[in-house]
């Protein structure tokens, strides 16, 4: 690993540091500093984060019993909820993510860069999707003015489906625009990213070499520059759809319906890898440190991540099954579909396989991690259920489904940034949170997660079908359940962010640049990074995971 | 383990829930042995003490990448196969099928018999019989969705999907729509009640208002809408295919892709008859896009696949007996000729079938201008639309045809007399 850089510790002006060296509201808003896009990013996407929990906890208060549970809420308003949830959480959150904040934060760091490669087109990224976000809310308080009500703001479901979305007379689009306009962001991002990993490596840092969430960031980035153009695409003609009727998608003037989902979701299922791929590149960074070994099959893994990047592309349309394409395609995208599975497994195997002979400790990060591998692994086996074609005629649109969705998106995805904020905490903050508090938050999103999307799956199977606003009796005792849990997901995910914030602004306990003893070429530099994250260009001479005494057969 | 799925109420149920219950237990199986694994681990190798103990530099095992590579492949092609096989199965329609059309909209499911009974929302099948419900979509998308008889398949607006299965026992049973469709989505339920075949019987017959069963509309249709003039029920080429057995008929299309006569491909070729042209037809239909609803054009599919070769094969006659009775005299000689032009006369097809009163051009050629008009024979002699023109036209049309047109019309000789084609003449002059 580097050799120079952590010897240059204790300089004058050790307490200069990319957070203090400039001071200022407006010193923030125009760096171009790839450390400072990322905490902005963080802000950013933690307050659309508790727009739609807030959301979400409202859609369970009323589901938690049969009928109407809150008065003053209709079921348009209902359908408006549930859209602004998906929404908010899926374009202005979990796609943004974790590349654009931990990935801002880390890359440079991880390959021994100043910067990313070009840091003024960064700075413009966050612009776009501040834009982007602005625009999104903007929609929904022009809807929600001209309808004088909650009921005007998006009711088209995230998806946006035609014809519904052509004929809403709701602000969709409006919010069609912020989506298209968030898009141009990831993009940037992407390219951006792509751009950094091929020309910016420090000395040393070989393709071999780089850690595992690198090769995910690099996964991620080019999903995000082939992918995202087409949502654009889409988007655009759906706005011009509702503004000139140009009838691609009006069966009335010749247009196909279905094609829009066919454009749709060939973004969108790429999409669900822009947002679980990093998360898998973040507990492959946590485990090996928490249990001093090294990553077991770093080969397996990086290839299964562009295995799972690529085939990704070709899956799409079995979020249409049962929409009426022919039976022929249905076999094909199913098949196909199992292509995923196969490197998903594989990358399950090698996390848990790194524990073995290991020296493990229970850090909060290494809880979050372990956590995720026991979500993920019900993602991916409920992932099984919905690929098989006979399985999915029946789950298809039902609550499995959303629990699927969400053990993915939130148990993967979520979770996975969860994991890395506490991880690398005291890199970006140079303090320690609170561990008891943070051990407490998560046994509280631990459970209350399970508790709200278990029970969900048992709905799935009885038949419950999504985005109802009332249901039979017969599925109110697990709607009760679930409710209960997403409350204790919510205090949970409350505690967690709170003690991180109060202990990154308050906090007393100063961090050393590496409080676990990582390989890991981020923390070989000060705790914060100084502006230009390294005091000379690092040259990196090893593996980044030579953990553990070398048996005569290592090859790295 | 987890066995929550709802009651087993179609025949292909059983072996639809095999196939779960099997992925079901290899996900705990997995999940369990993988997760215990995991735990196992983490309890056995704990750092303790506070000190970390030595660890090996372990990297990686070809052979175990080799095995868990392997293993789930294996799986997944099972499963992948299980369901692709089951798959077929569901979607296979047995021969003596019930047939009956849904109609999702805003928020309501519309199903109608092949006796014409017509109901909403809560519908009644025979138990033990196969049936095939034909869906589409007035508005926007749905999703009909009975868990007990495992069937779901969106409804599209332009686009007929279709759900079979065979219901094995009595009872009531629940109706979804599981594609979000605005305001009352979750108010879109519908209830099937599975009866006796007696207890069928007298409820599908059992109409309190008179009502023309699709089959009864189909054939109104293949008169007024004059798809007679071209297509034979006998099996005898017409200028289009013969209707005689076509529903179900494979062939080729003159691109040379194949194509099966299914609903959609009928519905296509009815709505717009030249994106696919069957080998060794002309271009020569005109497109009923806007002329027929919704409740017509499943009428034509149901008349179509009802003329199986086991009914009577000549064209119905127009059923004039409808028409209000007019006093002809009173009438003005182009207003008869305008009536002519509407309705057509005994077994003659009437003339707007083919030609057009604003300038466009269908099969024939428009009446607007017609009169007096210069034009070539598809011999490349000229002629002048006059009366005698016309009269020919009207008589043995394939005489002399005009350039750019097929010899699609039919001769009116022994239909129309003097007197009529002194009347539709009258009409033509009077279109400019």
């Amino acid at each position: 690993m580097s050799t120079h850089t952590a010897a240059h510790g204790s300089h004058e002006g050790q307490d200069i540091n990319y957070l203090n060296h400039q001071k200022g509201l407006w010193s923030w808003l125009t760096s171009v500093d790839h450390k400072r896009i990322g905490i902005l990013y963080l802000l950013s996407i933690t307050l659309f984060f508790i727009l739609g929990g807030i959301a979400a906890l409202f859609m369970r208060t009323e589901l938690a019993f049969a009928g109407p549970t809150l008065k003053f809420l209709t079921p348009q308003m209902y359908n408006v909820l549930f859209t602004l949830h998906g929404a908010v959480m899926i374009f202005i959150f979990v796609v943004p993510g974790i590349p654009a904040t931990m990935g801002n934060f880390l890359l440079p760091l991880m390959i021994g860069a100043k910067d990313v490669a070009f840091p003024r087109l960064n700075l413009f990224s966050y612009y776009i999707y501040l834009a982007g976000a602005l625009l999104a809310l903007f929609a929904v308080f022009w809807g929600v003015i001209e309808a004088r009500s909650l009921e005007g703001a998006l009711d088209t479901g995230w998806t946006f489906y035609a014809p519904y979305s052509i004929d809403s007379g709701t602000s969709v689009t409006l919010m069609a625009g912020a989506a298209f306009v968030l898009g141009f962001s990831s993009i940037l991002t992407g390219l951006n990213f792509v751009v950094t990993i091929h020309k910016l490596r420090a000395p040393g840092m070989t393709w071999g070499r780089l850690p595992v969430f690198v090769w995910a960031t690099y996964a991620t980035a080019v999903i995000q520059t082939l992918a995202t153009p087409v949502i654009g695409i889409t988007l655009a003609l759906l706005m011009m759809e509702r503004i000139f009727g140009v009838g691609i998608f009006n069966a009335d003037m010749g247009g196909d319906p279905v094609l829009f989902q066919h454009f749709f979701w060939f973004y969108s299922h790429p999409v669900v890898y822009i947002m679980v791929l990093p998360a898998f590149g973040v507990v492959a960074e946590i485990i090996p440190v928490f249990s001093r070994k090294p990553i077991f099959g770093y080969r397996a893994v990086c290839y299964a991540t562009l295995a799972i990047a690529f085939i990704g592309f070709t899956v799409w349309a079995h979020h249409m099954l049962v929409a009426g394409i022919s039976d022929t395609s249905a076999i094909f995208f199913s098949i196909i579909t199992f292509a995923v599975a196969i490197p998903t497994a594989i990358k399950v195997f090698n996390w848990v396989s790194t524990m073995y002979r290991g020296s493990i400790s229970f850090d909060t990060p290494m809880l979050y991690a372990m956590a995720f591998v026991f979500l993920f692994m019900i993602a991916g086996t409920t992932g099984i259920y919905l690929a098989t074609l006979a399985i999915d005629v029946f789950y298809h649109d039902t609550y499995f489904v959303v629990a699927h969705f969400h053990y993915t998106i939130q148990g993967g995805a979520v979770i996975g940034l969860i994991a890395a904020l506490h991880f690398w905490f005291p890199k970006m903050s140079g303090k320690m949170y609170n561990e008891t508090v943070a051990k407490f938050a998560f046994a509280l999103v631990f459970i209350g997660f399970n508790l709200t999307f278990l029970p969900q799956f048992g709905l799935g199977m009885m038949g419950m079908p999504r985005r109802y606003y009332d249901y039979p009796i017969e599925f109110e005792t697990l709607h009760t359940w679930s409710t209960v849990g997403a409350f204790l997901n919510g205090f949970g995910y409350t505690f967690a962010l709170v003690n991180l914030a109060y202990s990154a602004l308050f906090g007393k306990v100063k961090a050393s640049s590496n409080p676990y003893n990582s390989l890991s070429l981020e923390w070989q530099t000060k705790s914060p990074p100084i502006h230009e994250n390294f005091e000379e260009i690092p040259v990196i001479t090893e593996w980044t995971y030579g953990y553990g005494k070398p048996l005569p057969n290592t090859h790295h | 383990m987890f066995r929550f799925l709802p009651e087993q109420a179609s025949e292909h149920a059983a072996e639809m829930d095999w196939i779960h219950h099997w992925v079901t237990d290899i996900s705990v199986f997995f999940t369990v042995a993988i997760v215990g694994a995991m735990l196992y681990f983490a309890v056995k190798y704990r750092k303790r003490g506070g000190v970390d103990h030595e660890t090996p530099r372990i990297e990686g095992s070809h052979f175990l990448e080799l095995v868990w590579t392997i293993v789930p492949t294996i799986i997944c092609i099972f499963v992948a196969w299980e369901g692709v096989r089951i798959f077929k199965d569901i979607r296979k329609v047995p021969a003596d099928a019930l047939t009956l059309y849904a109609t999702g909209s805003q928020w309501k499911w519309d199903f109608e018999y092949d006796t014409g009974k017509k109901t909403t929302n809560n519908f009644v099948l025979p138990v033990n019989k196969p049936v095939k419900i034909v869906i589409t979509s007035q508005d926007v998308l749905h999703s009909f969705f009975l868990p007990s008889m495992r069937v779901k398949v969106d409804a599209v607006k332009g686009l007929y999907n279709y759900v079979t299965f065979k219901p094995i026992k009595t009872g009531d049973y629940r109706l979804f729509c599981t594609e979000y469709c605005g305001k009352d989505h979750s108010a879109m339920l519908g209830t099937l009640s599975i009866v006796s075949e007696n207890e069928y019987t007298r409820w599908v017959n059992d109409k309190s208002e008179k009502q023309t069963s699709p089959i009864e509309r189909g054939k109104l249709l293949y008169v007024e809408k004059a798809c007679k003039s071209c297509h034979t029920l006998d099996g005898t080429r017409g200028l289009g295919p013969s209707w005689l057995k076509l529903y179900g008929k494979t062939g080729k299309f003159v691109d040379g892709a194949s194509y099966t006569a299914d609903e959609n491909y009928l519905r296509e070729s009815i709505l717009k008859p030249n994106v696919h042209l069957v080998e060794g037809y002309s271009p020569a239909m005109p497109s009923f896009e806007g002329q027929l609803s919704e409740s017509d054009l499943a009428g034509l599919l149901a008349y179509i696949k009802s003329i199986d070769g086991t009914g009577p094969k000549t064209a119905p006659a127009a059923t004039t007996a409808q028409q209000p009775a007019v006093d002809l005299t009173k009438l003005s000689p182009a207003e008869r000729g305008k009536l002519i032009y509407e309705k057509g006369k005994g077994a003659g097809a009437p003339c707007l079938a083919c030609h057009s009163l604003d300038g466009s051009k269908l099969v024939g050629p428009t009446y607007k201008g017609l009169y007096g008009k210069e034009g070539k024979w598809a011999d490349g002699q000229t002629y002048t639309a006059t009366d005698d023109y016309i009269k020919e036209s009207i008589l043995n049309p394939a005489a002399h045809v005009a350039e750019g047109f097929a010899p699609a019309m039919p001769p009116y000789q022994g239909i129309l007399n003097d007197d009529d084609i002194k009347d539709v003449i009258e009409f033509i002059k009077t279109v400019k």
